[in-house]
């Protein structure tokens, strides 16, 4: 430690990577030199996702809390999630876009604040055999432990998919992959069988559909994640005084799961005041199947919360 | 839509990966370029770089053998023939099949490592270090806590490891193990320290380490497993359990129960009748087995993980490339020193050390003990 400055490091770095393996002792003591510098503030902005049955990790690239990871941990656009920082802390976040055909997401963290970030590569130089490095929440968050480091090189490169032989594991995908400099080049996606073999998608991918990613667009038909499937309550209703008469219930229907019944009167759904069909579809309109529907009804007279779980019909 | 393609992919959040691995070799042929192997973490290129720490590895790791197969590498702690090795991989419970019959879960049996009378006949012990080979090997002391084991082979002019003064090194430092050997030959693998040290708590819990029956309503002794604290202690087969820690116990919940809350190598003091006389007993816990959940889709992407992954006081994190057979040897830093010992493969990214300041504590106690 503390035998080069900063920028003696980046010089090092740099030659280090013109060189097709290192020559010595010494050359290997420079990546680690490299990995001493570029750590720390790759380890602040490195997360965990939690998505409810499951996790993933993700990176940080913006002060506002902008998180970069990977399709098939997102699941979806403009979704709830949970961000957990390295101290544990637990974030609110919603998720952006996402392409379901290389394997990028992108998710907001909603609670404002200043957060630590990483910058990425888009110096567009990199290349086969460059000294990187993977950190990620393997197995899910363990505060003890905290993200994982594992050093690599870049031993594959094609459009939509970086190979590097440092392994990864569960609960790492979405995590960053960065250059020895500790600039984003990367995004954890999946593995192959063999422990050297662990792709991840290129940053470039992110930067080339960035507008779309923010406007929380669902790029692609999979297969790394499926478009949402329309979530129905199956019931028929009528506009009565304080809200909505069903007047008939699905067979298998939600509503028939939720134990809803023909006369029960909808007041509230997910706390708005329905007294239209034109409103209930408005509320119904952009939740998917396997969402919740919290409901508010009136039974013979009495007032009673119900929550139905939408399918599919 | 397209299921079938989806499971083709193996996904790395933690609840949605399938294990299938078909996808890949075809992904792999369209690469567009590709670093030839011997320019890889593992390839000649960069092990070639450690021809230091391998003459070191060459000396002091050494190579422990069932019969013609390699099962575990060790420590030279002694010029006469000490050697430090992970003893779950030289336990003759150690095939696979025992570690399934044991592996369900019991708490109405309270069984803990049940010996296996069908297990293939035990194992016949020989070390190999340097280029020379020891057919005697004695196995001298266990330790169940850090699950190691102090071997012995007669010996007059072996060359003890080098041990660093600590084990706190930096995240990203580099650190140098036996990957692979040849009968004259060790090979090395090089990584770097990957995670905070930190204990690894034990998965399946804390036992004693006994089957016991329930015999007119009280506990009987049937089995006392080989190298747990209930044996260390004197517990013996027909013994009649009367009380844990002060209070009785007469069912095996309340054993359960007053064990709940427990670590492995916290100790109890077990209170048995024999022959008519109470005897009160420390027992050290050791780990229940481990395997005792079916493997998830992690595990099953770890390939050769080691079975005693858990219950370590404290561990240095490494990420090296290893399997359950490459435990028990040295982890050297740069200058060649034993900063720690490969104690467990715990899944395809994470391989856990003894850190160099308890392993020597433990390797003193352990020959002093051999000594007594």
């Amino acid at each position: 430690m503390g035998l080069f400055n900063f920028s003696q490091i980046e010089a090092a770095a740099f030659s280090l990577n013109e060189k097709k393996a290192p020559e010595n002792q010494a050359d290997l003591m420079l990546i680690q030199e490299a990995l001493f510098a570029a750590l720390p503030k790759a380890r602040e902005a490195t997360v965990a996702i939690d998505i409810g049955d499951g996790s993933g990790s993700g990176v940080i690239v913006s002060k506002d809390g902008l998180v970069m990871t990977a399709a098939h941990v997102s699941g979806g656009v403009k979704k709830k999630v949970t961000i957990i920082m390295p101290d544990g802390k637990r974030l609110k976040a919603k998720t952006l876009g996402l392409m379901s055909e290389t394997d990028a997401a992108m998710i907001q963290i909603t609670e404002p604040g200043e957060y630590p970030f990483v910058e990425l590569n888009r110096t567009g130089q990199i290349k086969l055999g460059d000294w990187v490095f993977s950190l990620g929440h393997s197995g899910g968050f363990n505060k003890d432990r905290g993200a994982v480091v594992r050093l690599a090189r870049l031993v594959g490169i094609k459009n939509t998919t970086y190979q590097t032989d440092g392994t990864l594991i569960g609960g790492d995908s979405g995590g960053p992959l960065f250059d020895i400099e500790g600039r984003l080049i990367g995004i954890h996606s999946r593995v192959g069988p063999q422990l050297p073999v662990n792709m991840h998608v290129p940053v470039q991918v992110f930067l080339d559909h960035w507008e779309p990613l923010m406007k929380s667009e669902f790029i692609g038909e999979g297969p790394f994640a499926q478009r949402p499937v329309k979530g129905m309550l199956g019931i028929a209703t009528k506009s009565v005084a304080g809200g909505l008469e069903i007047t008939k219930i699905g067979k298998n229907s939600a509503a028939e799961k939720a134990e809803l019944k023909v006369g029960d009167v909808i007041r509230k759904m997910d706390t708005k005041e329905v007294k239209t069909r034109e409103e209930l579809q408005a509320v119904i309109k952009d939740k998917s199947t396997g969402d919740e529907l919290e409901l508010e009804i009136l039974r013979d007279g009495k007032e009673q919360k119900i929550t139905a779980e939408l399918t599919e019909r | 839509m397209e299921k079938n393609k989806k499971s083709q992919l193996n996904l790395l959040s933690v609840k949605r990966v399938l294990l299938l691995a078909g996808f890949f070799s075809a992904e792999m042929l369209v690469a567009q370029q590709s670093l030839e192997t011997p320019y890889r973490l593992t390839g000649s290129f960069i092990t070639d770089l450690f021809e230091p720490q391998r003459q070191v590895i060459q000396v002091c790791s050494a190579v422990i053998y069932d019969k013609n197969t390699e099962i575990a590498y060790g420590i030279v702690l002694s010029k006469d023939g000490y050697i430090l090795t992970k003893a779950s991989e030289i336990d003759h419970e150690k095939t696979q099949d025992a570690a399934k019959e044991s592996a369900i879960p019991d708490v109405k049996n309270l069984k803990l490592d049940e010996p296996d009378e069908d297990a293939a006949p035990s194992i016949k012990l020989s070390v190999r270090v340097d280029k020379q080979s020891f057919d005697e090997v004695r196995v001298i002391a266990v330790d169940p806590l850090w699950d190691v084991a102090l071997l012995k082979v007669e010996a007059q002019d072996l060359t003890p490891a080098e041990f660093a003064t600590d084990s706190k090194l930096e995240q990203g430092t580099w650190v140098v193990v036996n990957g692979a050997t040849s009968r004259t030959k060790r090979r090395v693998l090089a990584g770097i320290i990957s995670a905070k040290a930190r204990e690894i708590p034990t998965a399946g819990g804390a036992g004693l380490g006994l089957v016991l029956e329930n015999m007119k309503g009280k506990l009987q002794v049937k089995e006392v497993s080989e190298e747990s604290g209930a044996k260390v202690a004197g517990v013996r087969i027909g013994d009649m359990i009367v009380a844990l820690d002060g209070r009785k116990v007469v069912k095996f919940e309340e054993i359960a129960e007053a064990l709940k809350d427990k670590k492995v190598g916290d100790e109890v003091i077990l209170t048995v009748k024999r022959a008519g006389k109470k005897l009160d007993l420390a027992v050290r816990l050791a780990p229940r087995d481990e395997m005792a959940h079916e493997p998830d889709r992690n595990d099953q992407m770890s390939g050769n993980f080691s079975r005693r992954r858990s219950g370590f006081p404290r561990v240095i994190q490494h990420d090296i490339m290893a399997n359950s057979d490459t435990m028990g040897g040295p982890v050297l830093d740069m200058k060649g020193r034993v900063v720690g010992m490969n104690i467990a493969r715990a899944s395809r990214c994470e391989t856990f050390a003894i850190p160099v300041e308890e392993l020597q504590k433990l390797a003193k106690q352990m020959i002093e003990g051999a000594a007594k």
